[in-house]
């Protein structure tokens, strides 16, 4: 039996590898007494995966992943044991069953929708309207020790905020527009800003809310089909 | 937090953490492992000792490990203290604060850590309102080079004497007690040692005279501290289990505690006697509850030299039983080499994973081994790599040390032969199969028969590394690993100096030592540097031969074994090789540990022969 999960990074725990994270799930697994498959062969192990690793840092409630059971099983109670043996800071927030010959989970995430906190007191709005307004968004980049410079526009779905709060929705890099080449960061969205607002504070939190399918100025949450709709008052212009 | 290197080693909130308000408690630890969080996690004796005080509600204890230099300079620039895991409290919000030392090269992380936290370094200049600093664990036996930093010393085992300090400690704190007078009190605990008590004298020659009481609640010597029944200290049962990678990611426990062997360099096995051994039921049971609670994929069974636990064989015929078919594998470090142990890590493979055997012959050649009392015999050796190979382990790993007392060159040698021999065999089985030898500079430690020999100079030690390296570096299967010369001298420094090496210490962590331990932090220069300032001839302290006469810096901590014994233990070495048989199946050697605590080995093994009982018919 194959479930899908969506599940939530949050606390101290934003400050573990995406290794770690495996390694976590694997022993909530077992303390959970949970009768997860195993790989066959000479080192088995359990039949997890999950998507894309989140920065380090970042704090998520939009975390993906798939297991595979060896038996059917419970799906609610089955969640409310793997909780209960999970660290605080991470629950599994919503969980599904995989129907067979369905979409592969990378196809349904093809969007991420971040949330930017900076300081309470910090407005955004001057420097959003200008990188809204703005043809091309320009960030520099370090690669194997050379800065490069790229245009971060294309891979921004959408962009709102309110008082201190940013929200951003960018393509993942497997579901990028036509015109866009490369996959973005959110911390890059926050460089960006710089260029307008250039006394901008650090950010104190940045959080991936929700993965899904960008739609209009929202997204559309992989799993439940929830929508996201942008913050606060209406900004004139999308990025489309 | 993102700045450092893998934050997650300062965040805690692992699995089965204890936070506690503190408000509701009377007594507040601080359990540091003065070196890299991945390192000290695991660590058993903090983690026994988190349990056990953490049961008592109104206690509580949290735990720290030693900042890399990355985050010490981050804590430096914004002036945040050395702090708690659980609550992310400062070190000066404990009562105590107590460092375990399994080795030497914790020493000036100890330093940084108390310095961070904000306290003295120096336990004189400490105040009423400062935490009590203790320390623990096996390096304490010779506390003098950290004398000067340390309130209270735990000699042995610990169970016992932590909740008997916490009783002391609430005491104290209800009666409103000054730092003298709780002083006294902890004194009163068996196995504690207050070093400002006691003043080092020392001879013209620079040879110490003797370590006096000066206070009159001072005791001449200082009995060690032992647990007689480890069945009813029935710790770890919920291991914390890290969220990031560490060195040991197991449930862990131990089968028995101290050991019989009498490997004359080998200062766990002489410090912990007499054997204390947990029974079967105990053991399963604690293994099925540690499993259940961590979700650890490995249990290990950790003891000196583990197959020699009366009940090992059935203990893990029964737990490979349980697990058998699980995701869930045994390990069983410290095997003893002989043909038993590979029976016994067949038992505990049976999942099918037979990748690498470790064994520990020590010495290349059977003088070299009589010598350090570690009896196993070329043909043993041999035999037992035929059957490992025969039965389907396809990696060797052998471990030895150099610079060992009468060594010679072809002793030397004789580690890369033996390590050739046992390749030779493992080709006849596989071609790819391999031998790997690990090698280490002898270091020579207090409480043993070798506390009294020359510890070899780092060139010595590099020069023997070239015959190994020379002998066998044509051999692709054969891998050869080392440590070098230089970080095993200050090991040798810390493990037998006295109170004078303190300020070396001192000296050292201003100059910038850190992570002693660590190749890549390890500086030998730093060293070198400070005990010429503080006016330290190193290798006096190393290379020296003691005499019979020779007063040590530890010889007032009783760590159960007479000092004639290992004198005479000592010459038996040097002078013949004699062997020493594992004293639990012949009779009693005298080495004083038994009739001193009132115990005898205690293990499943008849007949038991021990001091003043007469051997059976």
């Amino acid at each position: 039996m194959r479930v899908r999960v969506r599940y939530r990074k949050q606390g101290r725990l934003r400050f573990i590898s995406a290794i770690d994270v495996g390694r976590v799930w694997e022993r909530a697994l077992r303390r959970a007494d949970l009768p997860i498959a195993y790989s066959e062969g000479f080192s088995p192990h359990p039949k997890v995966s999950f998507t894309d690793a989140l920065p380090l840092g970042c704090d998520s409630t939009g975390e993906y992943g798939e297991l595979t059971f060896a038996v059917p099983i419970d799906l609610p109670s089955a969640v409310s044991v793997l909780n209960a043996a999970f660290p605080d800071g991470m629950d599994v927030l919503f969980a599904t069953a995989v129907e067979e010959g369905g979409p592969r989970i990378a196809k349904l995430l093809q969007a991420s929708l971040w949330d930017v906190a900076y300081p309470p007191g910090t407005s955004l709005t001057d420097a959003a309207a200008q990188a809204l307004a703005a043809e091309t968004l320009i960030v520099a980049r370090e690669r194997k020790g050379e800065t490069v410079h790229v245009d971060i526009r294309p891979a921004v779905h959408h962009l709102s905020c309110d008082g201190p709060r940013l929200r951003v929705t960018v393509h993942h890099a497997d579901h990028l527009p036509a015109d866009a080449s490369v996959a973005i960061r959110p911390t890059e969205v926050d460089a960006a800003l710089r260029g307008f607002q250039t006394e901008l504070p650090q950010p104190a939190l940045v959080s991936r809310l929700a993965q899904g399918r960008p739609e209009a100025d929202g997204l559309v949450e992989a799993l439940s089909g929830e929508r996201y709709e942008p913050l606060g008052p209406r900004l004139q212009r999308q990025f489309l | 937090m993102t700045s450092v290197r893998k934050p997650a080693r300062y965040v805690g909130g692992e699995g089965n953490i204890v936070r506690k308000n503190h408000n509701g408690t009377d007594s507040r630890w601080l359990l540091v492992y003065p070196d890299a969080y991945e390192v000290g996690q695991p660590n058993q004796g903090v983690q026994i000792l988190y349990e056990i005080l953490n049961e008592r509600a109104s206690t509580v204890a949290e735990r720290g490990y030693a900042p890399w230099p990355d985050m010490e300079a981050v804590m430096r620039e914004r002036s945040l203290p050395f702090f708690s895991l659980e609550n992310h409290l400062p070190l000066r919000a404990f009562d105590i604060v107590a460092f375990s030392l399994s080795s030497e090269v914790g020493y000036t992380n100890l330093l940084n850590c108390l310095d961070l936290g904000g306290m003295p370094l120096r336990a004189a200049d400490r105040a009423d309102s400062d935490p009590l600093v203790m320390i623990g664990g096996h390096a304490a036996f010779n506390p003098e080079p950290v004398a000067p930093f340390v309130d209270v010393v735990c000699a042995g085992d610990g169970e016992e004497f932590v909740l008997e300090v916490d009783t002391v400690l609430k005491t104290a704190r209800a009666n409103g007690w000054d730092r003298a007078r709780l002083l006294e009190e902890i004194s009163r605990v068996e196995g504690s040692y207050i070093p400002a008590w006691y003043e080092p004298e020392y001879l013209s020659d620079g040879r110490l005279r003797g370590t006096f009481p000066r206070h009159p609640g001072a005791k001449y010597r200082i009995a060690k501290r032992t647990v007689s029944d480890l069945d009813s200290w029935p710790y770890p049962k919920r291991s914390i289990v890290p969220l990031t990678e560490t060195v040991h990611e197991r449930y862990s426990v131990e089968i028995f505690r101290g050991c019989t062997r009498g490997c004359r360099f080998c200062q766990a096995g002489m410090i912990t006697r007499p054997v204390r051994e947990r029974s079967r039921d105990t053991v399963k049971e604690m293994v099925a509850r540690g499993v259940e609670n961590t979700g650890f994929e490995e249990v290990g069974l950790l003891s000196l030299s583990s197959a020699d636990h009366s009940d090992i064989l059935g203990m893990c015929g029964d737990l490979a039983d349980t697990y058998e078919g699980t995701a869930t594998s045994l390990s069983l470090p410290s095997t003893r080499v002989d043909a038993f142990n590979v029976t016994l890590a067949d038992e505990l493979a049976r999942n099918g994973r037979r990748t690498g055997l470790t064994f520990a012959p020590e010495a290349g050649t059977e003088r070299m081994r009589r010598v350090i009392n570690k009896m196993v015999s070329e043909a043993d050796m041999l035999r037992t790599a035929e059957t490992a190979f025969a039965n389907g382990w396809r990696h060797i790993k052998l471990y030895f040390m150099i610079g060992l007392p009468t060594e010679t060159d072809d002793d030397v040698l004789g580690i890369a032969e033996l390590g050739l021999k046992v390749l030779d065999i493992g080709r006849q089985h596989g071609r790819k199969n391999k031998v790997t030898v690990s090698v280490g500079g002898f270091v020579p430690k207090p409480h043993t028969p070798f506390q009294w020999a020359p510890q070899d100079s780092p060139d010595e030690i590099e020069r023997k590394l070239g015959l190994i390296r020379r002998r066998v570096a044509s051999d692709r299967n054969l891998n050869l690993r080392y440590h070098h010369g230089k970080p095993g001298e200050v090991e040798g420094l810390l493990a037998r100096g006295d109170r004078r090496v303190a300020a070396v210490v001192e000296r050292a962590f201003c100059l910038g030592a850190r992570f002693d331990g660590w190749d890549e932090l390890f500086d030998y220069d730093t060293w070198l540097r400070a005990a010429d300032e503080v006016g330290v001839d190193v290798g006096w302290f190393t290379r020296r031969e003691r005499g019979e006469d020779e007063v040590f810096a530890w010889d007032h901590l009783d760590s159960g074994l007479e000092k004639d014994w290992l004198w005479k233990d000592w010459r038996d070495a040097i002078d013949a090789g004699a062997e020493l048989e594992d004293c639990r199946w012949t009779p009693c050697y005298d080495c004083g540990v038994c009739p001193g605590l009132d115990l005898q080995h205690q293990t499943g093994h008849l007949p038991i022969f021990s001091a003043g009982t007469s051997p059976l018919p």
